[in-house]
């Protein structure tokens, strides 16, 4: 193994993540937290985008409703953040199942549109649904606290978010290298050949859905408990662009790079914050500057400058084909008519 | 000997008084002897910037002016800016950042609601003073935080006097048509209760997005309930939209706008059909339109400092709030603590700035402390009128 | 029936500013297979220009109209060189973020220039402001000369991917790059016309729907949806199904609001998507491209 291949650059990550809470202050403790929520959505997105190869939209409505179910079965009926949270997360997953329903029926754009559309009226139910969401006000959500544990909230969650980022991330590893893995990767490339090799379309598009409704889910149900309150600003379309963002610099249809991504975008987010007033050109501008001189991201600029940075999708060996741009490119041509 | 010793235990003690003196002044965040770190926070990107960017110019030039006359108590005022998209998230973040990383005394800001909502609990725990310059939430403010105030009239207070002016106007059957945001909810849900209290009910509530572009159906609505008063919860562009279709489709109630269309000039302009307007009358946190000349010295600051800008009411907003921490910063004396300042302000009683239409008065129990919106009216092609300010108890 | 009526019109009316964006974001991906995200952020920024040409500098309307729609062409052809080319072989995802982020540079930009000089922009209307009566119904009359643009600009662009060689070329570079590469058509001078194209259609476009909508930097997203929306309705690559679209949702926005309830208004556009990509997966008048194997 490479000394700064991906398994060592990720420990030294997760390390240097444990010990942040001893020497940061309380906004930098908060930004990591976000960093950390912020991986889980990479990573779910990248499931279904770059493994998957569907070119959805509703990430963002995901996030709300694990955040909103994990908030509202608080509040409804006074659950236990620790029972809400987990279930909170099965609503988001659910939906994700429900979704790719159209997904079976259109592809590309028009998948794109379908799922924006599914977004919208998410943030609708948000808005309109009064006596259950509270409306464009949003609702606080009970503290959470981690009695018995000596820690403070936000420290707390930290580490919670932190160990369930850990164990997510080495799932999704392990999944994108299993039969489940290939199985998306072929439907991504091609839904004909995929079909004729027998892989069902219909429970792998599914499955790709409720994985990264799964992963939102959790994001959601953390990202409430880290703000002690939902609103419905917090999921609409620009939520959205971040979370394509995040794979796009991280390198589409790489777990590594879908975590390097979260933390370049909240990074350049808060760095941002220097550049005070034109945040909005200087974001637009990075974007397409890194799109343009980065292709594939993060990660293929590893694949190509580092060793250790490939992630076949086989356990055994490297892949036959080393050229990792090829190895980074969905079913891109399936979308262009 | 004696002297000598007399001599060492005189210098170790001024040297013990002047360390402790500085660590002293070290002890209070964002003060040093010759400056003070005032943050703000609130959209500087995003359709929230009119609440956000623009009142922060207003900050600026009113410690412009401070600043160029010598500060306060020998100290000049620095503002530090923070972007929070309108967002709760990033609201939090601002505010954290602002209180722990850039250490500032005190805080003017927060522009829209939820952002600013979301945001109170990270502020009352660590107890630094904020002024909010145009957030409008009644939870901001209620119940009483321990260093949170207000000089933007809360959505209540607004709500309570919008009702009573169409009751006072002679209404009988009030409909409300307002936008289903963060915005237009922290204002709808308080005229509800409003109605409430007064124990009538709206004949008609319908909904109106912020981009809307067409208001037909909204209308034909309202005019079907024969609807004689409209409480507009809209923004300039939507409400601009309902009036042009109310008068294209001859309905003509008493129309009452709510506190960010401050400039009825420009909103004539934006309605843009001739007469539309004639039964509009606004309700105002500020006294005075960008047009006024009583506002000629803070025009004339803002088009300088910010070339290509108009004065706008959202500048005015920052200049009030802004003249407020002025005050109570030089009422909490030179020996500047987070205590002294939440006290003067907790003692500020009848002060009055060069834009609210009444004086600013908070108390211990009360942080509320803009409780005068004024009334303004413009007849088609005539000039704007002040109809007098209206005061909630 | 009268109410019924009103409906009808105010839905034609409010669907044509939909229809012309859509036709805009039609040109583009008919000859590019690919949604320009920023659509809406080059009407916006065209619309802020015919602005300052014409309220600013006051400049008469005929000069204003032909500059800012220059204007437009020429960001449409920025857009292409800087988020097109040096990105058509990458992924579908890239170059759809590559526009997001010309969108966030044109709005931040806006901001900067004309973010202070009022909440909302006014723009003058070139016809009389006073509403007029058609039969027994009164009209805005900029809001048919709206309608009339989306006719025109539609019958313009049909006639000229009809009749024009450039047209023609447009659509075979369209159908099959590599064989229009073949028969000497340059593509690539094909896509920056076309993107040119669609900008100039979106300038032209916020020229006659600035009176209405009013001028503020972060109109184009809400513009650019329904556009959007409405392209796919109508199937992406036709340019009477666009108008089609627009229209459509325009009409189903007016009677939702008019007779369930106005908070229904935003989201029945999008509902009535959902299903209309379940049933009919191309759109209303899109071809199917599906291969049967």
């Amino acid at each position: 193994m490479a000394l700064f291949g991906r398994r060592n650059i990720l420990l030294a990550l997760l390390l240097l993540g444990a010990a942040a809470p001893f020497f940061v202050n309380s906004y930098q403790l908060f930004v990591a937290n976000l960093i950390v929520v912020f991986v889980l959505l990479s990573i779910g997105l990248n499931i279904l985008v770059g493994y998957a190869g569907q070119l959805a939209f509703a990430n963002a409505a995901m996030f709300g409703i694990g955040a909103y179910g994990t908030g509202l079965l608080q509040v409804h009926f006074g659950l236990p953040f620790w029972m809400a949270f987990p279930l909170g997360a099965v609503i988001a997953t659910s939906v994700g199942l429900a979704i790719s329903l159209p997904a079976l029926r259109v592809s590309g754009l028009y998948l794109a549109l379908s799922t924006l559309a599914f977004a919208e009226f998410t943030r609708w139910v948000f808005l309109h649904w009064e006596s259950v969401t509270f409306g464009a006000g949003g609702f606080k959500t009970p503290p959470v606290s981690f009695e018995p544990l000596p820690v403070s909230k936000p420290v707390g969650l930290y580490y919670l978010s932190l160990i369930l980022a850990t164990v997510l991330v080495v799932l999704a590893q392990n999944l994108v290298r299993s039969r489940i893995g290939r199985a998306f990767v072929a439907v991504r490339d091609g839904e004909v050949a995929a079909e004729s090799l027998g892989i069902d379309l219909l429970r792998y598009k599914a499955l790709a859905f409720g994985i990264s409704g799964f992963y939102a889910g959790i994001a959601g149900g953390l990202y409430s408990a880290m703000l002690n309150y939902v609103s419905p600003e917090g999921y609409d379309l620009f939520q959205m662009v971040l979370h394509k963002a995040m794979i796009v610099v991280g390198g589409i249809a790489s777990i590594g790079g879908s975590v390097l991504g979260a933390f370049a975008v909240v990074a350049l987010l808060e760095g941002l914050r220097e550049v005070k007033g034109v945040q909005e050109i200087a974001f637009g501008a990075i974007l397409v500057v890194f799109i343009l001189f980065m292709p594939g991201g993060i990660a293929a600029f590893l694949r190509r400058k580092v060793r250790g940075w490939d992630e076949p999708v086989h356990r055994a060996g490297p892949p036959p084909n080393p050229d990792p741009a090829a190895a980074a490119r969905p079913a891109s041509e399936a979308a262009r008519p | 000997m004696v002297l000598q010793q007399a001599w060492k235990a005189g210098t170790a003690g001024i040297l013990m008084a002047a360390s402790f003196a500085a660590t002293g002044w070290a002890q209070v965040p964002g003060v040093t002897a010759d400056t003070i770190k005032i943050g703000t926070f609130g959209a500087l990107t995003g359709p929230g910037y009119l609440y956000g960017k623009l009142p922060m110019n207003g900050i600026e030039v009113v410690f412009d002016e401070i600043n160029a006359a010598g500060g306060i108590h020998g100290r000049k005022l620095q503002l530090v800016r923070e972007d929070d998209r309108c967002d709760p998230a990033s609201a939090i973040g601002a505010v954290k950042k602002l209180i722990h990383q850039e250490q500032v005394f005190a805080m003017i800001g927060g522009g829209c609601s939820n952002a600013t909502f979301a945001a109170r609990e990270t502020i009352d725990e660590a107890k630094v003073p904020l002024i909010v310059m145009a957030s409008v939430h009644d939870g901001i403010t209620t119940p009483t935080p321990p260093t949170i105030f207000s000089t933007a009239t809360t959505s209540g207070i607004e709500s309570a006097a919008q009702l009573q002016y169409a009751i006072d106007q002679g209404a009988k059957r009030i409909a409300i048509v307002s936008m289903r945001d963060s915005w237009g909810r922290a204002r709808y849900n308080p005229l509800v209760e409003a109605f409430k209290t007064k124990n009538i009910k709206p004949v008609a509530d319908e909904e109106l997005s912020p981009d809307a572009n067409d208001a037909t159906a909204q209308v034909l609505r309202l005019k079907m309930t024969n609807a004689d008063a409209v409480i507009m919860l809209l923004y300039p562009k939507p409400a601009a939209v309902f009036m042009r279709d109310a008068q294209k489709l001859g309905f003509k109630p008493l129309a009452i706008g709510q506190t960010g269309i401050a400039d009825p000039a420009a909103f004539e302009e934006q309605v843009g059909s001739p007469g539309a307007t004639a039964k509009f009358r606004t309700i105002s946190m500020v006294r005075y339109t960008p047009q006024d000349p009583a506002v000629d010295k803070w025009r004339k600051a803002i088009e300088t400092k910010f070339p290509g800008d108009r004065l706008s009411v959202f500048n005015l907003f920052g200049i009030g709030s802004a003249q407020v921490m002025v005050e109570v910063l030089r009422r909490a004396g030179p020996e500047l603590t987070r205590e002294k300042l939440v006290a003067a302000l907790n003692g500020l009683k009848d002060f009055q700035t060069d834009v609210y239409p009444g004086p600013i008065t908070c108390s211990e129990t009360d942080h509320r402390c803009h409780k005068t919106p004024a009334w303004l009216a413009k007849d088609p092609g005539g000039p704007v009128r002040v109809l007098g300010a209206t005061k909630v108890e | 029936m009268l109410l019924l009526s009103y409906l009808l019109l105010s839905g034609v009316t409010t669907g044509a500013l939909y229809a012309l964006v859509a036709l805009g974001i039609v040109v583009v991906n008919k000859a590019t297979g690919v949604i320009n995200f920023a659509h809406g952020e080059l009407f916006m920024f065209s619309g802020f220009v015919a602005w300052s040409l014409h309220v600013g500098a006051g400049l008469a309307y005929p000069i204003a109209l032909p500059l800012a729609v220059a204007a437009g062409f020429a960001l449409g052809v920025a857009t292409d060189r800087i988020a097109f080319r040096p990105l058509m072989k990458a992924d579908v995802i890239s170059l759809v973020l590559a526009t997001v982020g010309i969108a966030f540079v044109l709005r931040g930009v806006a901001r900067v220039i004309w973010g202070g000089k009022a909440d909302y922009l006014a723009f003058p209307p070139i016809t009389s402001p006073e509403p007029v009566m058609l039969g027994e119904i009164m009209v805005i009359p900029q809001q048919l000369a709206v309608l009339g643009g989306a006719i025109v600009v539609m019958l313009i662009f049909a006639a000229f991917f009809r009749l024009t060689r450039a047209g023609k070329m447009m659509q075979a570079t369209a159908d099959n790059a590599k064989a229009a590469t073949l028969v000497g058509i340059r593509t690539e001078r094909i896509y920056t016309l076309s993107f040119g194209t669609g900008a100039a259609i979106a300038a032209a476009a916020a020229v006659l729907m600035a009176p209405l909508t009013l001028l503020y930097p972060d109109m184009g997203f809400a513009f650019f949806i329904k556009g959007f929306a409405a392209a796919v309705l109508g199937g992406l690559t036709s340019l009477p199904g666009a108008v089609l679209g627009g229209l459509t949702i325009g009409v189903i926005e007016a009677l939702a609001g008019g007779y369930i309830h106005s908070s229904f208004i935003e989201v029945s556009a999008f509902v009535v998507i959902m299903i209309v990509l379940i049933v009919r997966p191309t759109g209303l008048l899109g071809v199917s491209r599906v291969r049967r194997v």
